[in-house]
């Protein structure tokens, strides 16, 4: 009841507004923004700005809070009503977003503004279908290796990382059970795996062929990785005790640096038996959620589009490091001559641009991580290693209905 | 079998006959049970004609007043010059039709099919439609309403009825001032419990009946309220945990299932005995710094679990603390899988769910090993019982009856162990033979809490809900008739 009436107070409240907002052809209501904890302060001076340019919305009330990029699509989805009006997510939540319909498309003209400026795995990351959902942030989600040149003299084939790992004692850390990182053996070793998404979010049809002589040997690769003593499962450089050598994100650059000092290098992911490791392209984005005031699409949508615009990105990879998506601030020379950037944009040429995958995807790759590091896979042949990979591909194709 | 064969057996016979037992009364349980529901049913029936016979009597033999209390609730209260009781149930009434000609109907109308309107754009504007979950919500709150206005106007009703009753036999109705003076006196307890109660109701009772009804929808993350409408399913969501066809999580199930009880099963039990064996040393005669080793033990309980478990966790990983040093002293060629081989995973939960419940058994053993009377111990001794003996025959039977029921709910409690599992593993190790997302440490309750957050599958999770609670009555039933406070309840008394 309570909830109903504080609804109607709120709708009538919003109808007030649209009327007071639309005489003047701005919009002065409430605008309440979701962005990860260390860009909030960031995120409000380019608010700030955006009012001193646009004064038609200097009355708008915008609330920044910090809510992770992982906690905000859960957040969202439970409740859209209560949920932020412009929110940063990973890409990974886009599908489940939009299928909660929690997400509102974007405006044609931002649309086609956005995919003429963004990169192109950038611009396939933020849609479904035909439809663009979410305005591109980052494109800078991907992961290659950070390692103490000290210890690692040849970072070009991981053969060669896990030997001068064992030889000093050191350890070789990568999140093998994670679906996100599994697929740089994978992908390198030729397989793919993705989604085709229809424009309500629905995933219509999965294209794979794990279950192959490629998977196969994707497969036996991190079997073999996983039974190196230097090996350890996991990806976080701040968790990492005793390691020579990480496969990370840009996201990680600065405990890495921090870890290796003096020794601090990165590059892109070296070759297993004789395959480039390959991998995911991800991407950050802002999503504005379904309104019901036109006065308060048009100011989200302009607001989102500012935050998203190259020199936003620009002047965000200047205060909190996040490689932009947009293709004339990637030319900026500060973007060029970051040591991680400029690792993952090496490593981006043997990646896939990350699509839309079912959440259930997710743990299905942690289930098959998981029994390779439980050793359940060290004593089979080739013929039992396709099997287990045709149940993967089988279950991978049974979350399409 | 007479009562004297019963006391020749050994404790274990007599154990394993009652166990027996239980079983063999299933079926003649069950059906008394079935016999209980039909009288029931037939009871209810029965008053429901009583009270309908009753409201036409009423109505042939009342006065005006009476009859026009059919339809203006309190009106023969008023009338008859009760205005206290008249004004209550007319404030009711009017609540009551007020909150159905604005809400109720429209809510109970779509309660069948929980909304068909459904949410659209029109240009950028999005125009909300039916929101499934408020139907369902307000429908159920809705029922109930309806109920209490039936009790109600049947509870106005009999009010004339007795009130006509009185007045016929010439005694005076009592006053509103009357009525108010009761409540703080012979009627008490009705003011007491008033607020409780509708607490009850709205917070506890109503959210039960939500969830189980969630269970026989399709509310998951492609039918979310407010974008998306959710509908009935019938027993579709329990057949998809439970069989185990290809796309059903029937296996998975199980495997969870059987961890669930082995877990509970353990980490009762163990915690039990080798918490009362710490208590048992700590308070034998000659040990000395007593208080020191308590209060060693009980720091564990100080530290909150969500630092300790966390920290712990991480002590066991592949590159943790206890591996690191295994290895560094030689004893270990390569690091022990603690938390990704799933018997290990299994075997270091339950080895740390010792270290931190084996201080809470202390503390309860100690109090309890204190209160058994010296002079048993002693007369033992004189016959000659060696200390194994005397714990068999004296301590153990002692701690079993009164910490009975203690281990009851702590099995229980164990069942739902949220907190050392998730904050421990997670419920991974994973494994492509399981499905759902759930892990081979994932109890039932974890399994359900990672359905929820992670997955917003709130249709399986409602199903696990009541399975949980399923799981946990039968257990609960079959061993609240076994244990030794219930069964001898006079031994130690």
């Amino acid at each position: 009841m309570k909830k109903l009436v504080a609804l109607l107070l709120a709708a009538m409240l919003l109808m007030s507004c649209a009327a007071f907002a639309s005489a003047e052809g701005g919009f002065s209501g409430e605008v309440k923004i979701w962005v990860a904890e260390n860009t909030v302060e960031f995120t409000q001076q380019a608010v700030e700005d955006f009012k001193a340019a646009n004064p038609q919305y200097a009355g708008m009330t915008v609330k920044v809070e910090p809510v992770g990029e992982g906690d905000a699509a859960s957040k969202m989805i439970t409740d859209v009503e209560g949920g932020a009006d412009i929110f940063g997510f990973a890409q990974d939540q886009l599908a489940r977003l939009v299928a909660a319909g929690a997400l509102l498309e974007v405006e044609e003209m931002n649309a086609i503004q956005v995919s003429l400026e963004n990169d192109a795995g950038a611009v396939g990351a933020v849609t479904m279908g035909e439809t663009m959902y979410a305005y591109p942030m980052t494109s800078d989600n991907g992961y290659f290796l950070y390692y103490d040149k000290e210890i690692v003299k040849d970072p070009s084939t991981l053969e060669a990382v896990l030997a001068d790992c064992e030889a000093a004692g050191k350890s070789f850390y990568m999140e093998i059970n994670s679906g996100w990182y599994q697929t740089a053996f994978f992908f390198g070793a030729g397989c793919t795996l993705t989604y085709d998404s229809d424009d309500s979010g629905a995933l219509v049809k999965c294209n794979t062929d794990y279950a192959s002589e490629n998977g196969v040997k994707a497969l036996k690769a991190m079997i073999n990785v996983a039974k190196s003593p230097a090996f350890v499962n996991g990806s976080s450089v701040s968790n990492a005790t005793n390691a020579a050598a990480v496969v990370s994100g840009t996201w990680d650059a600065g405990a890495a640096q921090e870890l290796f000092g003096e020794n601090y290098a990165a590059c892109k992911l070296p070759t297993v038996d004789g395959f480039q490791l390959g991998g995911f392209g991800g991407f950050k984005m802002l999503g504005v959620k379904p309104q019901t005031d036109d006065a308060k699409i048009e100011a989200c949508d302009a607001l989102a589009s500012y935050l998203t615009s190259g020199d936003v990105q620009l002047a965000r990879f200047n205060a909190v490091g996040w490689g932009p998506s947009n293709l004339t601030a990637q030319q900026n020379e500060a973007v060029q001559a970051n040591v991680a950037l400029a690792a993952l944009a090496d490593q981006l040429q043997y990646c896939m641009p990350q699509g839309q995958y079912p959440g259930e995807y997710w743990s299905l790759a942690t289930g098959l991580g998981d029994d390779i590091l439980a050793d359940k896979y060290d004593e089979l042949d080739d013929a039992a290693l396709l099997e287990v990979l045709n149940t993967f591909q089988t279950t991978a194709i049974s979350y399409v209905n | 079998m007479t009562d004297l064969d019963y006391l020749k057996m050994s404790k274990w016979a007599r154990l394993a006959h009652s166990f027996v037992g239980f079983f063999a009364s299933i079926p003649s349980k069950c059906r008394d049970g079935f016999k209980k529901l039909g009288l029931w049913f037939v009871r209810l029936f029965r008053s429901i004609a009583d009270n309908l016979v009753d409201l036409v009597d009423t109505f042939v033999k009342g006065d005006w007043k009476t009859r026009l209390s059919y339809l203006v609730m309190g009106f023969g209260s008023f009338a008859r010059g009760q205005w206290g009781r008249g004004l209550l149930f007319f404030l009711f009434q009017t609540v009551f039709n007020l909150y159905m000609v604005n809400f109720g109907v429209a809510y109970l109308g779509k309660l069948n099919t929980l909304g068909t309107l459904e949410t659209y754009r029109e240009g950028r504007r999005t125009i909300y439609g039916d929101n499934s979950f408020f139907i369902l919500l307000y429908g159920v709150l809705t029922l109930f309403f309806v109920l209490a206005f039936i009790y109600t106007w049947r509870a106005n009703i009999r009010q004339n009825k007795v009130s006509q009753q009185i007045l016929d036999s010439g005694k005076k109705l009592k006053s509103t001032k009357d009525d108010l003076k009761s409540l703080a006196d012979e009627q008490f307890h009705k003011t007491l419990l008033a607020l409780p109660t509708l607490g009850v109701l709205v917070f506890t009772v109503l959210p039960i009946i939500f969830m189980i009804l969630v269970a026989f929808t399709n509310f998951d993350a492609t039918h979310q309220p407010p974008s998306k409408l959710f509908t009935w399913v019938g027993w579709d969501n329990f057949r998809q945990l439970l069989s185990s066809d290809s796309a059903s999580y029937g296996d998975t199930f199980k495997q969870v299932l059987f961890w669930t009880l082995l877990w509970a099963f353990f980490a009762t039990f163990l915690n039990y005995f080798l918490g009362m064996m710490v208590a048992i040393m700590i308070n034998k005669k000659g040990i000395k710094l007593k208080k020191m080793w308590r209060t060693i033990l009980v720091m564990t309980i100080a530290i909150p679990q969500f630092v300790s478990l966390l920290y712990v966790s991480k002590m066991f990983a592949q590159d943790g603390l206890i591996n690191t040093y295994l290895m560094k002293w030689g004893w270990i060629a390569s690091p022990i899988p603690f938390w990704t081989d799933a018997g290990w995973a299994r075997f270091t939960i339950i080895l740390i769910n010792l270290w931190i419940g084996i201080p809470y058994l202390m503390l309860i053993a100690t109090g309890i090993l204190m209160n058994i009377p010296a002079d048993l111990y002693e007369s033992a001794r004189i016959d000659g019982a060696n200390a194994f003996q005397m714990y068999r025959k004296i301590t153990l039977p002692y701690m079993l009856f009164v910490t009975g029921p203690y281990l009851l709910t702590s099995f229980t409690g164990n069942i739902n162990n949220f907190n050392v599992i998730f904050l421990l593993t997670g419920g991974k190790p994973l494994s492509l033979e399981l499905s759902g997302n759930a892990g081979y440490t994932d109890l039932l309750i974890t399994w359900l809490y990672k359905m929820t957050v992670n997955d917003t599958n709130y249709k399986l999770a409602a199903v696990m809900g009541i399975l949980v609670f399923v799981v946990t009555a039968v257990i609960n039933l079959l061993v609240y008739n076994l244990i030794p406070s219930v069964k001898n309840e006079e031994d130690f008394q």
